[in-house]
């Protein structure tokens, strides 16, 4: 009986290591910067601070519970933060010639979408990597940013006739992010989008034998990032009420980040899970506002973060366990 | 005599399913040791752990008398003990030789730099040693087909340090030219001295070849059997018995010689092209068995694929109720469900739930409104696990935590769980004990009566004698024969039109 007791607790540790590493590293982060900052004489639960996190949590969460369908299908997409840099430019643009963000947002949704079937059909179609597409909408948008800010002789536009205090307001940032997270969460587990998406990030071959049109899902989830990526716009731009040619620069690579600290598989399948996406952007920010709070020095945090990222990997790759042949 | 390999009390256990329940063997110099039993009877657990795949709960071992714990496949190797599995095993994209030599490359390299023709001409001489002179050293290794890459796994695994070798199932996946090169092999081996470890589950091949047998049942030893007794007259009755615990009772295969079924047609093919098949023509009607027998490389298995819409077709139409099949979609949305027999690569998902396999081609069918509710799920795979007697905790273990035969269980309940009405099975008891398949085959005749059509595809005669209503035998591409089911037709009647 004790023998069996013991073995359940290591099968239960077994399956369960990565979302103990994800859920420990987030606990680990809130404890010590909790602990740790009021000896130095602040606190990151302070209003300003919280405030300061949530802003910075915001846009990663936003794009990588968006993300979460494209990584489940093994995927990944680097052309997210050129595609904010765009948006960004775009809301701006138009909200001050209309006076409405409203043209800005729609232009971006259509981009988007047009963005999200070719990456998505591209792959499948054309049967080459799935990053190479995204590869190439990154170069595009950054040429076709660089190439609006030289019209515009500035590398920072400012929006002047729209009021834009609202997206200012921690309450309507973190509203926002339960309720994407809850339509995420819905399509991913309770449809046949994220249940075909997992699937396929599986195994590719049987979901197709089993009736799954790889083509469609795939376009699918990537349509649902893309739509995401323009909400994370409005509140990247949102927050400052501008837009600049370096807007967005290093996102993509925030969210992947952000998911391999949630314990998000980066071969996708079953396993990917959207807590992963939630977890992972607030343990990232955390780690971004609460280091220089601890003193840590600014051109350190990149060091130290990097640290702390290899335990997770370490801790979170190991043997498969259970799948051998008896 | 002395042992060359002893396990005592090895006990394994998978978090609450025990796999091996205090178990001690000696296998001795000289002998061919069968270790036959059920899926999930443990064979392949002992000898994964004998041969450094995975650790002991707890037991220990002894080779050539001092302790033995392999940290890795490749530690037992270099120490003399090899396995071939059950699943391929080769590395893709690369040489044959450099396959063979994989991990001894230094052999052939100076300061770093392999001399590949000295590898290559190692190869061929070791190839050419085996009997295996059609396969060429220099070749990609993706040229090959499955069984030949068998071969060549074979050809890794033996060298002249090797004292022990393990075969697991590996005749499943060849020819019966194949299965000559390995039992050559086998009882050489034997000869000088070293010890085979055989498993399988075609009792023939047993019989014929193993000169002690070991009998397990749920982690058990059950009976040991000396070289007399296995050749004595019963034998297979006996072994059956110790296998499965209860009398397994006359009944196998269907036992009704009636051959009628409905004349409405399920399925068609209409003048079919594609790569080396040209113009072929089939019916299969409302509660028939076609049965498709041959060598594995003789097109009956592209014929699985083009049925069910996977394949690109060059000319000629698939057709269901009178409606052209081009995509596996298609396929089920009209009512036609497909076990490929790469069950672990193509059939289902190994990292995913026995409910996330079984209720996948049902996705839709589970909708309401877009949403699938999960109590729905669980009652469809739950009907289906049950109906099917999956051994498993529940319906959220991993299919890849499955014996053989529960997953083939898993791939089988996806069509019945959709309710499919036109089934192709493609080597449907592959690597499948005899438990399993006499539920498989009560199940294929079951389906039958209900007016499904079948098209079974298999490497075994004795299957297609026993379950087909039409036998069609197919060899390069071609059909050269087909014969209805008859109480008189034999299987030697039927091996020369395939070879």
């Amino acid at each position: 009986m004790e023998e069996k007791r013991k073995l359940d607790i290591k099968q239960f540790l077994q399956e369960h290591v990565n979302d103990i590493a994800s859920y420990g590293g987030l606990l680990f982060c809130i404890i010590v910067f909790t602990i740790v900052p009021p000896i130095f004489g602040e606190s990151i639960w302070s209003q300003a601070k919280l405030a300061n996190i949530i802003s910075n949590v915001i846009v990663t969460a936003l794009l990588s519970v968006g993300a979460v369908f494209v990584y489940s299908l093994g995927n990944m997409d680097i052309s997210i933060g050129a595609q904010i840099r765009v948006y960004a430019m775009l809301i701006v643009l138009l909200g001050n010639t209309t006076g409405s963000l409203l043209p800005g947002i729609l232009i971006s949704l259509v981009i988007a979408v047009v963005i999200a079937i070719v990456n998505g059909g591209a792959g499948q179609v054309l049967k080459v990597h799935p990053i190479i597409p995204s590869l190439v909408f990154m170069m595009i948008l950054q040429g076709v940013s660089s190439i609006a800010y030289a019209k515009i002789g500035s590398r920072n536009i400012t929006l002047r006739s729209v009021d834009f205090s609202a997206f200012k307001s921690t309450g309507l940032m973190v509203a926002v992010l339960i309720v994407e997270t809850i339509v995420v969460s819905y399509l991913f587990y309770y449809t046949k989008y994220g249940k075909s998406a997992r699937a396929i990030g599986a195994n590719g071959v049987a979901a197709e034998q089993s009736g799954i049109n790889l083509l469609k899902f795939k376009v699918i989830s990537y349509v649902i990032m893309g739509v995401m990526v323009v909400v994370a716009a409005i509140f990247q731009m949102g927050y400052t009420g501008s837009a600049s040619d370096s807007t967005g620069t290093g996102f993509e690579m925030n969210v992947m980040i952000a998911l391999i600290l949630g314990g998000m598989p980066l071969s996708g399948g079953m396993r990917s899970k959207v807590s992963c996406a939630v977890i992972g952007s607030f343990t990232y920010s955390i780690l971004a506002v609460g280091l220089p709070l601890i003193g840590v020095p600014t051109n350190m945090t990149f060091l130290v973060k990097s640290v702390i990222f290899i335990v997770v990997v370490l801790f979170t790759c190991r043997k498969e366990n259970g799948v051998l042949p008896r | 005599m002395e042992a060359v390999i002893e396990v005592k009390h090895i006990h394994k256990a998978f978090g609450p399913t025990v796999a091996l329940k205090d178990v001690d063997i000696k296998f001795y110099p000289g002998e061919i040791r069968g270790l036959v039993g059920e899926n999930g009877s443990g064979k392949s657990t002992v000898t994964s752990i004998i041969a450094g795949m995975q650790e002991p709960t707890s037991g220990e071992m002894y080779y050539q008398g001092k302790p033995w714990a392999p940290g890795s496949m490749i530690e037992a190797q270099r120490a003399g003990i090899s396995m071939i599995l059950q699943e391929a095993n080769t590395i893709s994209h690369v040489t044959v030789a450099q396959n063979i030599f994989a991990g001894r490359e230094a052999e052939f390299s100076h300061f770093g730099i392999i001399n590949m023709a000295k590898m290559n001409a190692a190869a061929d001489e070791l190839l050419g040693k085996f009997g295996l002179g059609h396969i060429k050293a220099k070749h990609p290794i993706d040229m090959y087909n499955f069984e030949d890459r068998k071969l060549i796994e074979i050809v890794r695994c033996v060298d002249d340090n090797t004292k022990v070798l393990v075969v697991d199932e590996t005749t499943t996946a060849l020819s019966l030219e194949g299965r000559e090169i390995l039992y050559k092999l086998i009882h050489k081996m034997a000869e000088n001295g070293k010890t085979v470890i055989f498993i399988s589950h075609d009792m023939e091949e047993i019989l014929e070849h193993c000169t002690v047998l070991t009998v397990l049942r749920d982690g058990d030893i059950v009976g040991e059997l000396n070289g007399q007794e296995i050749k004595a007259l019963g034998a297979v009755k006996n072994i059956r018995y110790l296998m499965v615990g209860r009398e397994i009772g006359e009944k196998y295969y269907r036992e009704d010689f009636d051959t009628s079924h409905s004349d409405e047609v399920a399925l068609e093919l209409e003048d079919v092209s594609f790569n080396e098949i040209k113009h072929f023509n089939l019916k299969v009607h409302k509660g028939e068995i076609v049965g498709f027998g041959g060598l594995s490389g003789c097109g009956m298995h592209d014929i699985g694929r083009i049925c069910y819409g996977i394949e690109k077709l060059d000319g000629g139409r698939v057709l269901r109720n009178g409606k052209e099949i081009k995509t596996p979609l298609q396929a089920i949305e009209s009512g036609i469900g497909y076990i490929s027999k790469n069950r672990d690569s193509e059939a289902l998902i190994l990292d995913g739930s026995i409910q996330d396999n079984i209720v996948l081609p049902s996705l839709t069918a589970l909708e309401r409104k877009s949403f699938i509710s999960p109590k729905a799920e669980k009652e469809m795979a739950n009907k289906e696990i049950e109906a099917f007697r999956i051994k498993c905790n529940n319906g959220k273990q991993w299919v890849g935590t499955l014996s053989g035969g529960n997953k083939q269980k898993v791939s089988f309940a996806k069509w019945t769980a959709k309710g499919s009405d036109v089934i192709i099975m493609d080597c449907p008891t592959r690597g499948v004990d005899i438990g399993v398949k006499q539920s498989m085959y009560s199940l294929i005749e079951y389906m039958k009566q209900q007016g499904k059509a079948i098209i079974m595809i298999s490497e075994e005669l004795s299957e297609l004698v026993g379950m087909a209503d039409k036998i069609i035998i197919m060899k390069d591409f071609k059909v050269t024969k087909e014969f209805e089911r008859s109480p008189k037709l034999q299987q030697t009647d039927i091996i020369e039109y395939m070879i």
